[in-house]
């Protein structure tokens, strides 16, 4: 990471180097899922989340309450905690044993098993005053333990009454524990704003005014056209905007903006830069120059999400919904502390009076006095009660004070980090023992495909892969990025500007649009959706005026009722009826790709137009090559691209393809079987020894995740000879995608239950068109592993839906050439994925955007809660309400060897994966063993459990039950092979692995 | 008139919603734990009811040709010359009313099903909205304006309670307090008017005159008309958002989508309207009131249609389309107009509350209009800015983008005196208490030192 390194000197160095903490999302309707940390990428995972758990008070990990309920649930077992333990670093420290026969990792293990809340402040005094704290053990304690302290309790205070003893025994231990606590550390001395000092003191918080001004501003400079009446001058940048508009005379009533509005006639007048700007604000607030990168990175976070939004439209202004704007974030940061200075020095003279200076001010701060750390005592206190210790030996000062270091030692943060290993490390072996079982039982030969289909990579093509190999078991089918390596700018008949349909790091060097097959035809549609939009663009505008708004609705507006009565009752039926009878676009004319390119010709953007057809055999053959589709070509290979469309989704962008960039792959798709079904193309394959016969036709496909609905391209191209096969592969694909629907509602709490699968797919259906609906679909809610191999060797295996599967032969690729640059794609896509959900999991509100209920659109950039807040970046927590925060597990088909060496050859991988913000195993590609890299070496994995339930269909495994599922084997998908009967000693058909 | 069909259906109308409050609350109370399918279905099944009932007795009166038909339920207490009636009343303004305040609670009963399927706040959500229902039910049926006032009251609440849904973060507990105090403050109005009309009629029930409907009764007293009427607009203005007062609206978009839809897109905001509707023949009697009527609804017809021109989130848009809209049907009502702005209530809510509901699909429906027509979506032809001058631009963007300065104004000129009058009586108290009390007056109380030396 560049930015970490040298300490920025200059303003716009200092806030450059802020931005790097800023979000990084884009405006939404780009939404391209990273990892929310990427700025500590540098760092290991653990220290990245604490850091920024430190930095903007989120949280690292899951709560340590949500990991006692895993506890309790099984989700977590006893020995996930023992493993984790003894597998730390930090519990193998030598350390003065704190009690005879008590070792570090025992504690360490005890008191991960025995989470419980420790009260803080006057919740603290509460219990010592009202409850049995001191009179009874403590309840986490186990019966053999009660029974040794009331042993004790008996000998050791056998003066006592035999009902008092033990309160003695207790309120002793107390008093030596807490006689032996040292003082509580005083709060890390914080970057203290000025804001800070005002509200220790008493006062209010200055951000308070400053913040609705400048999200009323920013959000003004930045719309992409909800106001009507856009800010004068913005051409010019927020800060001369800002200085015109607030710096003319008879401003705004409030008190704290008195002078402001001379203040900035003064600034223009000068013609100071931002960084002046900056400088003087600083200046007026008293900030030494030694903290002017703290003071000014801080300020930046306070409104953070507008801060990013500012510096997302400075960085890719292409990347604007419609229009960019000369946005700077050094602008911004001037804009916002010339209010804060403002604000703060009114918020001073209303605390100290008219004539105080900041002096006077951190001379009014309220003093810190120590003061024990009760906390800790508590903590100890219970732990001693938990832990067999002969409480004699607290008699002992120094004992006492080795007791409370161990126990502070082993602190909240590290108390999580270790059960989020033991959480993780679960699930790893859930997944682990069900690939090592599943490729120990024999299948038996593989039986001739019929039908080859390339889906995405896509967690939610998992499932409907496995439904299509169990509709069709001689469908074979394959996983690549879902941009199919065709990285082209589209756009799409009647698309008003072309977008990039290709991973975010890749620049598309292709256009390629589609035009229809009769001109009179397009023309026609164009004219009729044009007339409905200009209707409805009038309708929109004058309901919002005023004359035509009063005339229309005083006049109409009942008329509303009916599409209220539709879309609050009957959603998916008056989705139909508007499609049906008011939507022209139904009526879409036949098209063809432009794909071909003959010459040179570039458009304006200096991109090629369409492809060359040496630069679509490249596409096509690197597609067959990496995926191992050489040879033994059906009479159809569908491509299948995949997208989503809801309603009531302002992050509806975020359910789309992550390897298109948050695009629908459908063109993409399209275009491929379009590049492979090209003789030229074909001829050129040949010659690279790739043999395509010519009763072989590619057909392009689009699913649409969310209403499990599928699109088939160019159906008039397909020869006559392969009709008989389409209508076959449409019949399963039909049924693949209905019993995705029907296994995709076992997630969704509303959703029917019961074994009919075309209810699913009505309900499916009707989610997508609901204006009622926060939860369309759950996305990639359910991502937590990633398999790069064979898809032969995971085939008919139940993963639930959770697994990006890349399909990777490596028979033939003996140097790991072609996987290393698979992995170079993969990883960072699936990791980006993963990680944003973990995050916005862990802390819905920190990292996430909280509940979608409240959003509200602004600008057409993004949402904000409610009225006037900061802009809300990262997932909505109803996207990731059931996901699992784990770190992707990605299970590679390679001997470890051949790994460890293609780590060398890709150092900012191996960082990355160094780092652990990824897992990855190995998986040899002859048997059943797994390699686990853990500290730097793949370490030998030793399965838990050789068994693995069988079961027929998916549909009978998954049972709609709601929760995760383990792994299973369904036999379906295995085709008519005789299945090895003797196996069937080895599973158990109850357990379904469910959680 | 008075016709026992008509007087069951009304009573339904009112009942279904108002048990289907205690059938929420009841169990609720006692811990018992509904599942989220009874409670929508329980608030659904209400409104449909009322639906049904108020629209059978709209027919009913339509077809019997009178004009209105009151239902007695005895009197509540009386002391004196005073008699509490509890009448409800049935009448070309309240049966309308009545039926689409009912369609439409249910409507949004139904949409919030899924919309806030697994929130935490479903129960009080849907309690909180069937206590809505039911007040404003009780306003649109109440025979006279003690009832009205019931359930005003209980309107103000429930919206004050459902912007601060989101509780844990402190925006919303903050902008449903300023509501709350907007409602207060106004509500001071209707309390003065029906004091000063039970003064001067004796009486606060709605009786027919000459105008198609119910209203209070004229006052023979010219003065005291234009009090009751003032105060009545006063009454009005806070509910409806009206300028000055209404900084609260934008800010009320706190809660979940479906109540912003409900309260601020429509029922909530037309009750001010609907009030004054009621007391159309003291507008009648008084040209002042009237004026004043007309005058604050351009007013607040202008201020919204510039302020929203600037607003650059889809709620904020919508509030002031809203306000716009409400301070048109005020300057028809000002104008002694009847069935109009009943018409232009019932056609805006209903406009206005599937635009709000539809605002989380702004990306969406963007996207699609934009293909539809070809082009970016350009922003209207001409408009009020490009016939400002040009030097002027900046100042009314800023007098637009501050709203109208009508917060800080408000807040500097109104607020701040006012707590300052208030502290300086509780000063003055203190100091009185104190030096009765024998105490030095200049020495801190004795919980303060308690506070210092702890």
């Amino acid at each position: 990471m560049a930015h970490a390194t040298e300490a920025p000197s200059t303003i716009a160095e200092i806030v450059g180097a802020a931005a790097h903490l800023l979000p990084e999302q884009a405006p939404l309707h780009t939404f391209v899922h990273h990892n929310t940390l990427h700025a500590f990428e540098h760092l290991s995972f653990d220290e990245a989340v604490q850091r920024a758990a430190e930095l903007f008070g989120t949280e690292p990990y899951q709560t340590e309450s949500a990991f006692a309920e895993h506890l309790r649930s099984g989700r977590i077992l006893a020995a996930d905690v023992e493993a984790v333990v003894t597998g730390d670093a930090q519990s193998r420290e030598p350390s003065s044993p704190p009690a005879k026969g008590l070792t570090r990792a025992h504690y360490r293990r005890l008191r991960l098993m025995n989470l419980f809340e420790v009260p803080r402040g006057a919740a603290l005094h509460w219990q010592l005053d009202e409850t049995s704290l001191l009179r009874r053990v403590h309840r986490i304690a186990d019966a053999s333990r009660r029974r040794e302290l009331q042993v004790h309790a008996d000998l050791r205070h056998a003066d006592a009454p035999p009902g008092q003893r033990e309160a003695a025994m207790l309120r002793l231990l107390w008093r030596r524990l807490a006689d032996a606590t040292p003082n509580a550390a005083p709060a890390a001395p914080h970057p203290m704003r000025r804001r800070d000092q005002l509200i220790r003191a008493g006062g209010d918080d200055p951000d308070q005014r400053v913040h609705p001004l400048l999200i009323r501003l920013t959000a003004a400079f930045l719309d992409q056209g909800i106001a009507t009446w856009p800010m004068p001058d913005r051409e010019r940048g927020l800060l001369d905007a800002f200085r015109r508009i607030y710096g003319r005379p008879l401003n705004a009533p409030d008190a704290w903006m008195r002078g402001m509005a001379k203040e900035l006639r003064l600034q223009a007048a000068e013609g100071l830069d931002a960084e002046a700007t900056i400088l003087r604000a600083l200046d007026r607030l008293g900030v030494p120059a030694a903290e002017h990168a703290d003071y000014i990175t801080a300020t930046l976070l306070s409104l953070k999400g507008w801060a990013g939004m500012m510096r997302q439209f400075e960085l890719r202004p292409d990347r604007a919904p419609v229009e960019p704007r000369p946005a700077r974030l050094i602008d911004f940061a001037a804009v916002q502390l010339t209010m804060y200075a403002f604000a703060a020095e009114h918020g001073l003279r209303t605390l100290l009076g008219a004539g105080a200076d900041w002096a006077d001010l951190e001379l009014a701060q309220p003093e810190e006095r120590p003061r024990k750390d009760l906390e800790l005592t508590y903590e100890a206190f219970v732990m001693a009660q938990v832990a067999p210790i002969d409480l004699e030996a607290f008699d002992d000062a120094p004992a006492a004070a080795r007791w409370l270091d161990e126990v502070r030692a082993f602190g909240e943060l590290d108390r999580r980090r270790l059960l989020h290993r033991a959480y993780e490390r679960r699930l790893r072996h859930t997944v682990l023992d069900g690939i090592a079982a599943h490729s120990r039982m024999p299948s038996g030969a593989p039986p001739k495909p019929t039908l080859q289909a390339v889906f995405c990579i896509d967690e939610r093509e998992c499932s409907t892969r496995r439904h299509l190999e169990e509709a069709m078991p001689t469908a074979e089918t394959f996983g690549y990025a879902g941009f199919f390596g065709v990285a082209m700018a589209w756009q799409g008949l009647g698309e008003v500007q072309s977008r990039p349909l290709c991973p975010v790091n890749v620049t598309p060097q292709h256009y390629v649009t589609e035009r229809a097959l009769r001109p009179d035809e397009e023309q026609a549609w164009r004219n009729a959706r044009r007339l409905r939009g200009l209707g409805v663009q009038a309708l929109l505008r004058s309901s919002r005026a005023m004359t035509r708004g009063g005339l229309f609705s005083a006049l109409l507006g009942w008329w509303s009722v009916v599409p209220m009565i539709g879309r609050c009752l009957f959603p998916r039926a008056a989705e139909h009826f508007l499609h049906k009878f008011v939507d022209p676009a139904k009526r879409e004319p036949v098209t063809r790709l432009m794909l071909e390119r003959k010459g040179d010709e570039r458009d304006s953007a200096g991109r090629y137009i369409g492809y060359s057809v040496e630069e679509m055999t490249d596409v096509v053959g690197n597609l067959l090559t990496t995926i191992a589709l050489t040879k033994d070509f059906c009479e159809l290979v569908l491509v299948v691209g995949h997208g989503s469309s809801s309603l009531n989704n302002p992050h509806e962008a975020a359910h789309d393809c992550g390897a298109t960039g948050g695009g629908r792959g459908g063109p993409n798709a399209r275009a491929l079987a379009a590049m492979a079904n090209h003789p030229g193309v074909r001829q050129r394959l040949r010659e690279r020894g790739i043999d395509i016969p010519d009763t072989t036709w590619f057909v392009g496909c689009y699913h649409n995740t969310c209403d499990d609905a599928m699109t088939w391209y160019d159906e008039d191209l397909i020869p006559p000879a392969a009709m008989p096969a389409l209508a076959h592969a449409q019949k399963a694909m039909a049924s693949a995608c209905a019993l995705d629907a029907h296994e995709r509602c076992r997630r969704f709490e509303s959703a029917p239950k019961n074994g009919d699968v075309a209810a699913a797919l009505r309900h499916v259906e009707g989610r997508a068109v609901d204006l009622a609906q926060p939860r369309p679909e759950y996305g990639h809610a359910t991502n937590a592993y990633a398999i790069v191999g064979r898809r032969a060797r995971t085939r008919g295996l139940f993963l639930d839906r959770r697994a990006f599967l890349v399909s990777y032969d490596p028979t033939t690729d003996p140097d790991g050439d072609k996987l290393l640059a698979l992995l170079g794609a993969v990883v960072p896509v699936g990791a980006g994925i993963n990680l944003e959900y973990y995050f916005s999991f862990v802390d819905p509100t920190g990292y996430g955007c909280g509940t979608k209920l409240p959003h509200n659109i602004s600008g057409l950039v993004g949402v904000m809660d409610g009225h006037s807040s900061d802009l809300r970046t990262g997932l909505p927590w109803q996207m990731v309400e059931i996901h699992e925060p784990v770190r992707l597990l990605s299970v590679i088909e390679a001997e470890p060897a051949l790994l460890e060496k293609l780590l060398q050859r890709a150092p900012e991988m191996a960082k990355f994966i160094d780092n652990g913000w990824i897992q990855l195993v190995a998986w040899s590609p002859t048997d059943d063993r797994l390699w686990h890299y853990t500290n730097g070496a793949f370490e030998p994995y030793e399965p838990e459990s050789r068994l693995l339930p069988v079961v027929a269909t998916s549909a009978a495994f998954h049972h709609s039950a709601p929760g995760h599922l383990g792994c299973g084997r369904i036999t379906a998908s295995l085709g008519p092979a005789p299945l090895a009967t003797t196996h069937s000693a080895t599973t158990h058909h109850t357990d379904r692995g469910q959680r | 008139m008075n016709d026992p069909t008509i007087s069951g259906l009304i009573t339904t109308t009112l009942a279904a919603p108002t048990l289907a409050c205690a059938a929420l609350a009841l169990p609720s109370w006692f811990g018992a734990k509904l599942r989220e399918r009874v409670i929508s279905g329980i608030v659904g099944a209400a409104f449909a009811v009322a639906a049904v009932a108020s629209a059978a007795a709209l027919t009913l009166l339509l077809l019997s040709g009178e004009p209105l038909a009151h239902l007695s339920f005895g009197h509540w207490f009386d002391v004196g010359h005073y008699d509490f009636h509890i009448t409800l009343i049935a009448d070309h303004l309240s049966l309308p009313f009545a039926l689409f305040v009912a369609l439409l609670v249910g409507l949004i009963g139904a949409f919030s099903r899924r919309y806030l399927h697994r929130e935490r706040g479903f129960l009080r959500f849907y309690l909180l909205l069937a206590l809505f229902g039911a007040s404003v039910e009780l306003v649109a049926l109440a025979g006279s304006l003690d009832l009205v006032f019931f359930g005003w009251e209980l309107v103000g609440l429930t919206s004050v309670l459902l912007i601060a849904f989101f509780h844990e973060r402190p925006k919303p507990v903050e902008h449903g307090l300023r509501a709350f105090l907007t409602y207060r403050m106004c509500d001071v109005g209707l309390l003065g008017a029906l004091i000063w009309l039970h003064h001067t009629a004796g009486t606060t029930a709605f009786e027919q005159e000459h105008a198609p409907w119910a209203g209070i009764t004229p006052v023979a007293d010219a003065g005291a008309a234009m009090l009751i009427g003032f105060l009545l607009l006063w009454a009005s203005m806070g509910k409806s958002a009206q300028v000055p007062l209404s900084g609260w609206l934008p800010r009320a978009m706190e809660g979940p989508t479906p109540s912003s839809a409900i309260f601020y897109g429509s029922i909530s905001v037309h009750l001010g309207p609907f009030l004054l509707l009621r007391a159309a023949p003291v507008l009648m009697q008084t040209p002042a009131v009237a004026w004043s009527v007309i005058a604050i609804g351009a007013l607040t017809a202008l201020h919204g249609s510039f302020v929203g021109r600037v607003q650059t989130d889809i709620k904020s848009v919508l509030a002031y389309a809203s306000m716009t809209q409400v301070g048109l049907i005020l300057v028809e009502i000002g104008f002694g107009l009847h069935y109009l702005p009943l018409l232009h209530i019932i056609g805006h809510a209903t406009v206005r509350s599937l635009e709000i509901l539809r605002s989380p699909s702004l990306l969406h429906d963007h996207h699609h209009l934009e293909q539809a027509i070809g082009r970016q979506v350009a922003r209207a032809p001409v408009h009020v800015d490009k016939l400002l001058p040009r030097a002027w631009q900046p100042w009314l963007y800023r007098h637009a983008l501050e709203r109208g300065y009508f917060d800080g104004l408000l807040r500097d000129f109104v607020v701040r005196p006012f707590l300052a009058v208030w502290r300086g009586f509780d000063r003055a108290d203190r100091w009185l208490a104190d030096l009765l009390a024998g105490r030095d007056p200049e020495s801190p109380p004795p919980e303060e030192r308690a506070g210092g030396a702890r």
